[in-house]
């Protein structure tokens, strides 16, 4: 009502003017200069261009938006405000140039601006609105693109009479539009994003995502063109007061952009790795609604740190704007994380078994030279047989209990029969602690495990243990490599044993032999070993043989050390070329001397070379000690790699 | 997501309404609701019946619900636009809050004003110095604006 006698008065007295300068003067072209002299009717005139401005967009806004909603028309009264009084602000600053044409090109800014408000607003609203006509989209579609046609016309304009007549209010102008296009463009990308959504009957959980990257690289440029105006306009004119505030908000939304996306990406990435999912039974027990969307959870469930459980499409929508739980506002990045690994001196969490009660088992170990050849089942000691073959089913390769340590002793002793046997079943339970290295053997790196969690993962509760999930693959793989590489060790310290018991019957060397029938067990293996043997030019099938009735030294620590000294001697004395190339080159050696059973054994199977690995270990203590320091070098290097390989997939 | 939940929390507060609050859309945009809340008993807005307007954000509960007094209210922590000074709907929202714990949360300013964290200090003020000033300005104000 109030518009319309507005209007219907500005063209009344439009109207007047224009009749009372024709009857003046008559004539047309002295009518037009008597109305350009005289204040008042170019005043009039003046109103009656406004009030056809303001027609002209009342129609605009008919055809693109239809009627207005309450809080559209709120938005565009406040943003109206804030734009007036900065263009009155900029005007100061332009009063040089100020002339009709400036204030028509401000209308036409203003005016352009409030319809892309107005759009954003419209687009922003498909979000909530049930039913999205077809009408809708054309005319968004329309409007945006209608929009972003005269934005770049106008910065192109800007620009070329910028350059071609030197700086100038145009300045102003260029820059505005080139704001209002990433606006366009920002409302167009949004909604791009909400039509998908729209075509799905079920959310579409990573448009939120999309909307924060959108929102962080569109804030940047708009940014950087403010820093980039700041700057001319202070080179050029003055400090452009009138963008201040434009200028302050939007580094504000650019450094809230850069925090969202930065502490969601956090939040999420902790969600995806450390929260365990909640069990059906939880989920079961008490309230299953998800406090945010209020629905019923069934799958797609993870638990807080906090213990309150929510939908991960919910908590993620969550986690984009704040990092808290909702239900406690624990702050979840700040909340230590659950530990994800053991420290590195877990063997000594392993829970000994009562000594005497596992008797010593020797295993046949799939990756073990001759398995087929090992004919005594639990008779070093002369202890009562066990027929599960290794009973110690580990996930960890590295970690030891003493029963397959025992396992290990006893295997040793009955495989190569040339250890020193010292322990034996129940003083291998008791004497030796699991795992522990001769000092000397500390500085090899895989003597120190990688982080290894307990051995039956008791002393861990069940979020530890969903926590380690995450790592758990890259540990198994650094672990089986770890394996191989104890494995080529293993089998190199069996080629200098063989050797060096071959050399030690060749200069008749003769040892105390025990009444036992232990020892010999070990032979029957090694002359099936040394058949097999191509390359070994010192062993023969006749000096195997003649080891098998060799006397074993079992007796005494005493005994065991004098073979232990006398055959590293002759070992390093008499070993040959192939050797030490082999150890350090795991295919060549299991070329050389055919133990590659091992090789399609352990990746496939790693629980039992995982039980292997640690009467490996065991053996490997012993027979590490005769390697020479060249081969301990070369190792040294190779496993050093290994571990730093293993480090770095722990981090 | 947002509209399933408002409908939920309509649901919810047609079945088991708050105390002295009630609420619900204006016309069919579910975005845009009303409320009413009556001046607790205890406090000197009793017997006066206060109107806010709610509106929700389109990506609710994510964000707080925009509410704010439509009938004038002589109280510390509410302006004369009836902008509202609640933790509650600005840092400290929570998915887990829904309308209903809003408006009770109000409803709980209205009896304990929180002048150490005024909107209007000079309402703080006298809150502070002379409570029995304040009390009859209150009411004062509750029979002329919400009675």
């Amino acid at each position: 009502m109030k518009y319309l006698l507005v209007t219907t008065g500005s063209i009344l007295l439009t109207a007047s003017v224009l009749v009372n300068a024709y009857y003046q003067k008559k004539q047309f072209y002295p009518s037009v200069v008597y109305i350009t002299r005289s204040s008042p009717s170019m005043a009039v005139l003046y109103i009656q261009a406004f009030v056809f401005v303001v027609l002209f967009g009342k129609m605009m806004r008919k055809i693109f938006f239809g009627q207005l909603r309450a809080a559209e028309m709120e938005h565009l009264i406040e943003r109206s405000w804030y734009a007036v009084t900065e263009t009155c602000l900029a005007f100061t600053v332009f009063r040089d140039d100020f002339s009709p044409k400036f204030v028509a090109l401000f209308t036409v800014l203003l005016f352009l601006k409030s319809f892309h408000w107005l759009a954003e607003d419209r687009v922003d609203y498909m979000e909530r609105s049930p039913v999205i006509t077809f009408l809708f989209h054309l005319r968004a579609v329309a409007l945006l693109i209608s929009l972003g046609l005269f934005d770049a016309y106008f910065v192109h304009h800007a620009y070329y009479s910028t350059i071609l007549k030197g700086p100038s209010v145009q300045l102003v102008f260029g820059f505005e539009y080139a704001i209002l296009l990433t606006v366009v463009v920002h409302t167009f990308v949004k909604y791009v994003l909400h039509t998908i959504d729209l075509q799905n009957e079920n959310p579409w959980e990573s448009k939120t995502v999309y909307l924060l990257y959108t929102e962080l690289l569109l804030s940047f440029i708009k940014m950087v063109l403010y820093m980039l105006f700041l700057f001319v306009m202070i080179k050029v004119h003055t400090f452009p007061l009138f963008a201040i505030r434009a200028m302050y908000l939007t580094l504000r939304t650019f450094k809230k952009a850069l925090n969202d996306v930065i502490m969601s990406r956090r939040a999420i990435r902790n969600m995806n790795t450390l929260y365990p999912d909640a069990t059906p039974e939880e989920l079961a027990s008490g309230d299953n609604v998800c406090i945010i969307c209020r629905e019923e959870m069934v799958s797609g469930c993870k638990k807080l740190p906090c213990n309150h459980i929510f939908h991960t499409s919910c908590l993620r929508s969550w986690f984009q704007r704040q990092q808290t739980c909702p239900t406690c506002r624990m702050d979840i990045l700040r909340q230590p994380t659950a530990p994800t690994r053991q420290p590195a001196t877990v063997p000594q969490a392993n829970i000994p078994p009562p000594a005497g009660v596992q008797p010593p088992i020797p295993p046949v170990f799939p990756g073990f030279p001759f398995p087929a050849a090992w004919p005594h089942d639990g008779q070093p000691g002369g202890q009562p047989p066990q027929p599960g073959i290794p009973t110690v089913v580990m996930t960890s390769g590295t970690s030891t209990s003493p029963q397959s340590s025992t396992a290990g002793v006893s295997s040793t002793s009955g495989a190569a029969g040339t250890m020193p046997s010292s322990q034996t079943s129940a003083a291998g339970t008791a004497s030796v602690p699991p795992f522990m290295m001769p000092p000397f053997f500390m500085p090899m790196p895989f003597m120190v495990p990688p982080p290894v969690p307990d051995a039956n993962f008791s002393g861990m509760t069940e979020e530890e243990l969903k926590a380690m999930e995450g790592q758990e693959r890259q540990n198994l793989e650094a672990r089986l490599q770890c394996l191989r590489n104890i494995h080529t060790l293993l089998d190199a310290a069996m080629v200098q044993i063989q050797q060096y018991t071959t050399v030690v019957q060749n200069l008749g060397v003769q040892f105390p032999s025990p009444s036992s029938a232990t020892g010999n067990a070990g032979y029957v293996p090694s002359e099936s070993n040394a058949k097999t043997d191509t390359t070994d030019s010192v062993r023969s099938p006749r000096t195997a043989a003649t080891a098998e009735g060799a006397p074993m030294p079992q007796k005494t620590s005493a005994g065991a050390a004098e073979s232990s000294s006398s055959g590293k001697d002759m070992s390093s004395s008499l070993s040959t070329s192939s050797t030490l190339s082999s150890t350090s080159d795991m295919p060549d050696l299991e070329g050389a001397v055919g133990y590659s059973s091992s090789k399609s054994d352990i990746p496939a199977d790693h629980v039992n070379s995982q039980a292997d690995s640690s009467s490996m270990n065991e053996i490997r203590r012993r027979r590490l000690q005769k390697f020479s320091s060249e081969n301990l070098q070369a190792l040294s290097e190779k496993d050093s790699s290994v571990k730093s390989d293993e480090r770095v997939d722990l981090n | 997501m947002a509209l399933k939940r408002i409908n939920k929390e309509l649901q919810d507060m047609s079945k088991d309404p708050p105390a002295g609050c009630s609420a619900g859309p204006v016309g069919d945009d579910l975005f845009h609701w009303q409320a009413t809340i009556m001046g607790p008993p205890d406090s000197p807005y009793q017997g006066g019946v206060f109107f806010l307007t709610i509106h929700f954000p389109t990506d609710y509960p994510f964000k707080p619900p925009k509410v704010s007094f439509t009938t004038r209210i002589y109280h510390p922590n509410i302006n004369s636009n009836g902008s509202i000074c609640l933790d509650i709907l600005r840092s400290q929202w929570s998915p887990a809050l829904t309308i209903s714990k809003v408006l009770l949360s109000i409803c709980s300013l209205l009896t304990d004003p929180n002048p150490e964290d005024p909107l209007v200090p000079e309402i703080a003020r006298l809150y502070k110095t002379d409570r029995d000033k304040y009390a009859r300005l209150a009411r004062d104000w509750t029979q002329k604006y919400a009675m």
